[in-house]
């Protein structure tokens, strides 16, 4: 495992052209994805526009508060840990215009539509860990895949319980 | 500013134009249902979305060694930046979804724990039929994602077994991981064994493209309930972010060792042939 050492501005470059390439690619996406399943409505990729946009804006601020919490403080938490808490906050009726503008404007584009272009990304990288795929036994790939099942077996199962026991099912 | 602007250019513009036609190509194949008969009528289904194809297009031609390893290395990273939009996503419907989400609160909380289900199934596999060693211990700990890579590196070091373990289970994940779980929650949604809602939280376990690809058919099955899934989906993905660490430290590795040494007491262990090529994997520690 070779250690990935970037400086800021390298990181940051990469950063603003991948969000800014990834929102047109989710665009796209979500335009051929509307028409393929027969939507009410298709939205072209500049009438997502607003929504990615206001993506990009909570993506950017979340990344500022991450490296300057990094560079005070000994924590270590990732990025998308800050996104999250940022767009929660955003998204509450307390929020008014912000909760309000969201909400109509996310709703044009797809959560599936917008998972096409990162998995395409993961796809191009994954051949990079073929080969040392290829070398595994079939001890740890079995291993791996039932810990898989495991994580999801085990919190699908404990949330049936809970959410039974606790009448919201 | 000055690396910034040195790279802040289209050089890799090949990555991108590959991933624009991998997705265009992967959209218009569109979802695909695959049902495989079982003796006696019985049998599984699952459908597999959009976003299957393009990491299994992206596979087929590295492995047909179409792509260059240095494209594949670039794309590495933009996995990690490209998810962001999508957080973006599923966190706003947790606003709206407050009330569901107090009434919810125990569960979420607590199917927390269902992540250490990974031990409880995947150790007696490891240490007792494949007798795998220490390296059981870096494998079924946990999903082995970037996070457990780093606990096992400051803790046992990456050289050892332990380290082999979870390296052969991070590239098991990275290759195959996205379609496993995206088939194993389509099986589940179609099994209807579990409520829609709890298939959501255990939708969010702590990897992005994981979390993505267990959450899409729950939601492409449920489109009336798709603001609750992603509310129930999201908290959970943002508890496990930031409990996840901390329960593999202190809760998933000993329990894990404590299984070991009941299992492998009675059960002569080979161990595995460490894997000289785990030495080239770059692991980002954006991709969280």
């Amino acid at each position: 495992m070779t250690e990935n050492k970037e400086s800021m501005g390298k990181l940051w470059a990469s950063r603003i052209k991948v969000l800014l390439i990834s929102g047109v690619l989710a665009s796209i996406a979500n335009m051929i994805y509307e028409w393929r399943t027969h939507a009410a409505t298709i939205h072209m990729p500049w009438e997502v526009f607003p929504a990615l946009l206001y993506m990009f804006i909570i993506v950017v601020v979340s990344c500022l508060i991450h490296d300057l919490v990094a560079k005070l403080l000994p924590v270590k938490v990732p990025v998308i840990l800050y996104v999250a808490l940022i767009t929660t906050i955003l998204s509450f009726p307390f929020a008014g215009w912000f909760a309000e503008t969201m909400k109509t404007e996310f709703a044009k584009i797809g959560l599936l539509p917008l998972c096409t272009p990162i998995l395409a990304y993961a796809g191009i990288s994954a051949g990079k860990d073929l080969d040392t795929f290829k070398e595994q036994g079939v001890a740890i790939v079995c291993t791996a895949l039932v810990a898989f099942i495991g994580t999801y077996i085990g919190s699908a199962i404990i949330a049936e319980i809970v959410l039974r026991l606790s009448h919201v099912i | 500013m000055k690396d910034f602007k040195e790279n802040f250019n289209l050089k890799d513009w090949k990555v991108h134009v590959l991933c624009l036609v991998i997705m265009v190509i992967a959209e218009l194949i569109g979802t695909q249902k695959i049902g495989i008969s079982g003796p006696g009528g019985g049998g599984i289904s699952f459908s597999l979305l959009p976003m299957l194809f393009a990491i299994i297009i992206g596979i087929i031609l590295g492995g047909a060694k179409k792509i260059k390893r240095e494209t594949m290395e670039t794309a590495s990273p933009y996995i990690g930046i490209s998810v962001m939009f999508l957080v973006v996503k599923l966190s706003c419907s947790i606003g709206p979804a407050w009330k569901s989400i107090v009434a919810a609160g125990p569960a979420l909380i607590l199917q927390e724990f269902g992540n250490l289900g990974t031990i409880l199934l995947s150790m007696p596999l490891a240490v007792l039929v494949f007798r795998m060693g220490r390296a059981s211990i870096g494998a079924a700990f946990s999903i082995s994602r970037e996070p457990s890579i780093a606990i096992v590196a400051e803790k046992y070091g990456l050289d050892g077994p332990e380290g082999s373990g979870v390296m052969g289970a991070y590239v098991t994940g990275t290759v195959l991981g996205t379609v496993f779980y995206g088939i194993l929650a389509s099986i589940f949604v179609g099994a209807k064994l579990f409520h829609p809602y709890s298939l959501a939280m255990a939708a969010g376990m702590g990897s992005a493209s994981m979390l993505t690809a267990a959450l899409a058919p729950l939601v492409d099955a449920y489109p009336d309930m798709a603001e609750e899934i992603q509310a129930f989906a999201s908290t959970s993905n943002t508890l496990t972010n930031a409990d996840g660490l901390y329960m593999s430290l202190l809760i998933g590795l000993p329990m894990t060792e404590w299984l070991y040494r009941k299992f492998s007491k009675n059960h002569p262990q080979k161990g595995i042939k460490p894997v000289e090529a785990a030495e080239d994997i770059v692991v980002e520690k954006e991709d969280i």
